[in-house]
């Protein structure tokens, strides 16, 4: 809370310099006609936003008493705009979240401690997802959605070119002998086998996980060590050079959508991805587009694992923690709300509402649901959220890669780049 | 600059009430008229600017308390951060290639349009259309798909037998695509070119015609020194714009400053710090290091305006 | 300074074929310019399986669809009304820069007063400060003004004359106007506030429509600001709402973004073509000195 009081002083001051004639009232409280105002904000696409808005209006409908406004916008944008309303002393008072912001808001006393609402029934909730929205021992935020990592595949392609379909036992290098297969082979008309790896921190976490280790310790250290990257770039860098996974060239071109990835621009045929966003290939891919399992380590050991694909919480600022529950309750816990909402935001973490919604699902959330069903029981508990400070190290991950396949470095000489920056970052 | 314009008023007559009060009476007017400026200058811009001054000096992350750190986020940024200095290269390369092209581009078109009789304001509208799009996520597409492997510039240049393949993908070409889309929106510095033009009397090129002088000759003599005023005028405001060039490199780049750093420009590392990294106290350094660069390359341009800007008017003033 | 008569510049005086190759230049380095445009165009019309990954430049068939999914509004509201939030923020931005930019420009240019210098010299400083760096002290401030999730971050500063680089452009423009304007004003006992009014304002009139312009299409394309500080979708731009097609942790729909793009383009396109024509006739009866 210390970076609370200094943020209203802060505000303070800058209040008193304008003359002390302005009153403050920040957009926290308010609401109209002796309502209850309470603002939400989420990320995501048009589709999500529809349902979002029906599922308010029945909120609203049963609670007349509260008014919800509601605003969204794209992941990159959103976190951008939250931050600096956090930082503004200005939070909306229930937010959804990515795990990423989970401890860096929970640390420095932007969320509000969810744990103590009784209104707010987390019974339903599956227990290793639930875990993941602790830190210090207090319930800041609770998981909405799960999500694991996939590899999507275009298997009329894979099966023209001769190569077995993978399944849930394939080993990395199962994966790789596929993709210098795919590579090589004329059904794909020159089209590589894969994204190259090497840029996406995902993939890595993943790797590293199948060999027994983590991205983070529970001490919030580094789980890994440069001699680990360097093993994990120089293997990429070996596929890339042999033309089994895309070039730099491709690889820089990547922008967080779906259509902007090698297998979404018809280079590659095959892309690590996960599995909810994967819908975006289905236009372009077509009938053949299918979901494999992430490669397990060689001693059989699965990597992926059911990540809380968002979380909501609520501002610890905000004037109306009760009814901020109670919303936040009725968006994980409510069969109604259940029903709307589908897997818009990924396949439900509330066992019972996910029983209740597994047999609606149409289209791909449907593949989706089918690609979890397989994984049940069978995967490690996700990882808790990761450390503050960790945001920025996605991008600093695929930019030290990107100097080593523009061959600008070596991948020892990144991979000690990398471990000193996120050093820096983690402030260790 | 602007001491001429009063030097006039005050060899006027007296007028009654006597010239101290008449004085008094200017400098009371000339604060109601500055008021709204005032007003905003110190509020939106000068505390703002002193809090970013004070957070420069501070580990600042946006959630936790600021805290004092002296010179650390300027000692990091000189000597521990190659990215850094990686980032002042690009935006230089970037700034030599972007001024001099669009400025040159703006000219010659808005000195060709000067001649045109016909469809003037078709060729001016349709000039200036690029500058309406701004660099929205849509002409970050259109400019990636134009620029990539197999794309249009690629097959054209393939086509005359130069290899180069995609620019946005290849480090050393992708800046010079950021540029182009610079360059490509012209109509600003053109439309103030034009106006620049249409002032200069047409009386000394007839003069300059009767005694015979070439075109060059007349674009040299005339042309040139007296437009060196809006010519000036369009220098600084471009390289000020320039050096803080931010939404064409984002766009290109979708983000990521890459290839390989490639187009990492100033602004962007200093966005990536401060909104990304949460680094808003390194952030806030970066940007006082901007300004006090482009504040030098400025007093720098004004200084050697007095040697190449020629102010018809007021002979003896030169550029501020 | 008084009236130049439009131009006689040297080109227009060379033989009718020296006219002929200087239009079929202008025209040559306008199709390569209005290439992009055409690109912008065609893309609208792709089905969303080439809008990305296709590199041609017409769709393989025209794709209607992204129109009347764009014209469906974004978040349950309505084009109309992203449009019209669009143009209130525009309109009230060129109003604001366009009375407190020739405001202080007046002081600046044609009046004395104390500190006028190093104020001047502050004013061109704040140009050169890259905005990403008081961005989050300007939000304390708004937000501690409850002036967040209204239109008035984005228009309030503009009517405070923070765009620097009007303030010197019309500073410029009222530098080149004759002083004996003034001087008979004066004479026939006007005070400085008529003489603005009446005398200096309607000469820098094209000044202040350059400024218009420039005002009404970078406000209308700045996504940031708007971003950051509207909340509510009811509130929502065109511009912003371009962005809500896009979003990396699902599908995005590019198609509709282009249609939208396109449909935002129309009302700046419209501004601008409405007008250009005073803009430089303008500026030729006046004056714009460096």
């Amino acid at each position: 809370m210390r970076g609370n009081g200094t943020r209203t002083s802060l505000a303070l001051a800058l209040v008193l310099t304008l003359g002390g004639t302005l009153t403050g009232c920040g957009g926290d409280g308010g609401g109209s006609g002796g309502k209850v105002g309470l603002r939400f904000t989420w990320w995501g696409n048009p589709d999500r936003a529809a349902r979002t808005e029906k599922v308010v209006e029945l909120f609203e409908q049963r609670h007349p008493d509260i008014d919800i406004t509601t605003s969204f916008a794209g992941f990159d944008t959103y976190k951008a705009k939250l931050a600096t309303q956090a930082a503004g002393g200005d939070a909306p008072d229930v937010m959804q979240l990515d795990y990423r912001q989970i401890n860096q808001y929970a640390t420095s006393g932007i969320l509000l401690d969810l744990g103590k609402h009784p209104k707010l029934r987390t019974s339903e909730i599956d227990k290793g997802l639930l875990a993941t929205g602790v830190v210090d021992g207090k319930q800041y935020a609770l998981p909405v959605a799960r999500g694991t990592e996939t590899v999507a595949y275009d298997a009329a392609l894979w099966r023209e070119a001769g190569v077995p379909e993978p399944n849930l036992t394939w080993t990395w290098d199962d994966w790789a002998d596929a993709m210098r297969k795919l590579s090589a082979s004329r059904a794909t008309r020159g089209r590589y086998g894969s994204t190259d790896p090497g840029q996406s921190e995902d993939v890595f976490e993943i790797w590293l996980r199948s060999r027994g280790k983590s991205l983070y310790t529970k001490d919030e250290k580094l789980g890994f060590t440069a001699d680990d990257l360097t093993r994990y770039w120089e293997w990429c860098t070996g596929l890339r050079e042999e033309g089994a996974v895309v070039p730099a060239e491709q690889t820089t071109q990547m922008d967080g959508t779906v259509e902007n990835t090698p297998l979404g621009r018809l280079k590659s045929v095959s892309d690590f991805n996960w599995d909810a966003p994967s819908s975006g290939f289905a236009p372009i891919v077509g009938e053949g587009l299918k979901l494999a399992p992430l490669p397990v380590g060689e001693d059989g050991t699965p990597g992926q694992y059911f990540k809380p694909s968002m979380f909501f919480g609520a501002s610890a600022k905000t004037a109306h923690p009760e009814q901020a529950a109670q919303f936040i309750d009725f968006l994980l816990n409510d069969k109604e709300a259940g029903a709307i909402l589908g897997a818009t935001r990924g396949i439900p973490a509330n066992d019972a509402i996910r029983q209740d919604v597994l047999p609606k699902l149409e289209g791909f959330d449907q593949v989706v649901s089918a690609y979890q069903k397989q994984f049940e029981g069978r995967l490690k508990d996700p990882p808790p959220a990761p450390p503050k400070g960790d945001a920025s190290l996605q991008t600093t991950f695929s930019r030290d890669y990107d100097q080593v396949s523009y061959e600008r470095m070596s991948p020892r000489e990144a991979a000690e780049n990398y471990i000193t920056e996120a050093k820096a970052e983690l402030r260790q | 600059m602007t001491a001429t314009a009063t030097r006039a008023q005050d060899a006027a007559p007296p007028a009654p009430g006597g010239k101290r009060a008449r004085k008094r009476e200017r400098q009371g007017a000339a604060w109601v008229f500055l008021s709204p400026w005032v007003l905003g200058a110190a509020v939106l811009t000068l505390l703002p600017m002193a809090v970013s001054l004070y957070l420069s000096f501070t580990d600042y992350d946006m959630f936790d308390a600021p805290r004092w750190i002296g010179f650390r986020n300027y000692t990091q940024m000189f000597t521990e951060d190659p990215r850094y200095w990686r980032s002042v290269i690009t935006t230089l390369t970037y700034v030599v290639i972007a001024v001099p092209l669009q400025l040159l581009l703006a000219l010659a078109v808005a000195i060709a349009l000067k001649s045109v009789k016909r469809g003037k304001g078709f060729y001016r509208s349709a000039f200036y259309a690029p500058s309406l799009l701004g660099a929205s996520m849509s002409i970050a597409l259109v400019w990636r798909a134009i620029f990539n492997d197999g794309g249009s510039v690629d097959n054209l240049l393939s086509g005359m037998g130069i290899d180069i393949g995609g620019w946005i993908n290849k480090p050393g070409w992708a800046i010079l695509s950021v540029a182009l889309l610079t360059i490509w929106q012209f109509g600003a510095p053109m439309v103030i070119f034009l106006a620049g033009l249409q002032q200069i009397p047409a009386e000394l090129y007839e003069a300059a015609a009767v005694d015979g002088a070439s075109w060059w000759r007349q674009f040299r003599s005339i042309t040139i020194p007296m437009l060196s005023p809006v010519l000036f005028f369009n220098l600084v405001l471009q390289m000020i714009q320039a050096f803080q060039v931010f939404t064409p490199a984002f766009a290109v780049s979708a983000g990521k400053g890459g290839p390989a750093d490639s187009t990492l420009v100033y602004t962007l590392y200093l966005y990536d710090r401060g909104f990304t990294a949460s680094h808003m106290g390194y952030a806030s350094a970066m940007a006082w290091a901007l300004l006090l660069a482009i504040g030098v390359v400025t007093a720098v341009l004004f200084r050697t305006s007095r040697a190449w800007v020629f102010y018809a008017n007021d002979n003896n003033e030169g550029g501020r | 300074m008084t009236t130049a008569p439009i131009t006689t510049a040297p080109a227009a005086r060379r033989r009718p074929t020296g006219r002929i190759v200087l239009h079929i230049c202008l025209i040559a380095v306008l199709l390569v310019m209005l290439y992009p445009l055409a690109w912008l165009l065609a893309t609208s019309f792709k089905p969303a399986d080439e809008v990305i990954a296709s590199l041609k430049l017409l769709p393989s068939h025209f794709e209607w669809g992204n129109y009347s999914t764009a014209l469906d509004g974004v978040n349950e509201v309505s084009v109309g009304r992203l449009l019209w939030n669009s143009l209130l923020i525009a309109c009230g931005a060129v109003l604001g820069n366009v009375i407190s930019c020739s405001l202080a420009a007046y002081a600046f240019a044609r009046l004395r007063f104390r500190m006028r210098g190093p104020l001047f010299a502050f004013m061109i400083a704040t140009i050169m400060l890259p905005h990403h760096a008081i961005l989050i002290p300007q939000y304390i401030i708004f937000n501690q003004l409850g002036m967040v999730n209204t239109y008035w971050p984005m228009i309030l500063p503009k009517f405070l004359a923070t765009d620097a680089f009007f303030v010197f452009l019309i500073v410029q423009f009222m530098r080149g106007l004759p002083r004996e304007l003034e001087e008979a004003a004066r004479i026939d006992g006007c005070g400085p506030f008529r003489s603005f009014f009446s005398v200096i304002l309607p000469l820098t009139r094209p000044a202040l429509i350059t400024t218009a312009i420039f005002t009404f299409i970078w406000t209308w394309n700045d996504f940031f600001t708007q971003l950051i500080y509207l909340f509510e979708p009811e509130k929502f731009t065109l511009t912003l709402a371009l962005r809500s097609f896009v979003d990396a942790s699902s599908q995005s729909a590019f198609g509709p973004m282009f249609a939208m793009s396109v449909f935002a383009l129309l009302p700046i396109v419209l501004f601008f073509l409405a007008f250009q024509r005073f803009l430089v006739e303008g500026m030729a009866s006046s004056g714009l000195k460096g």
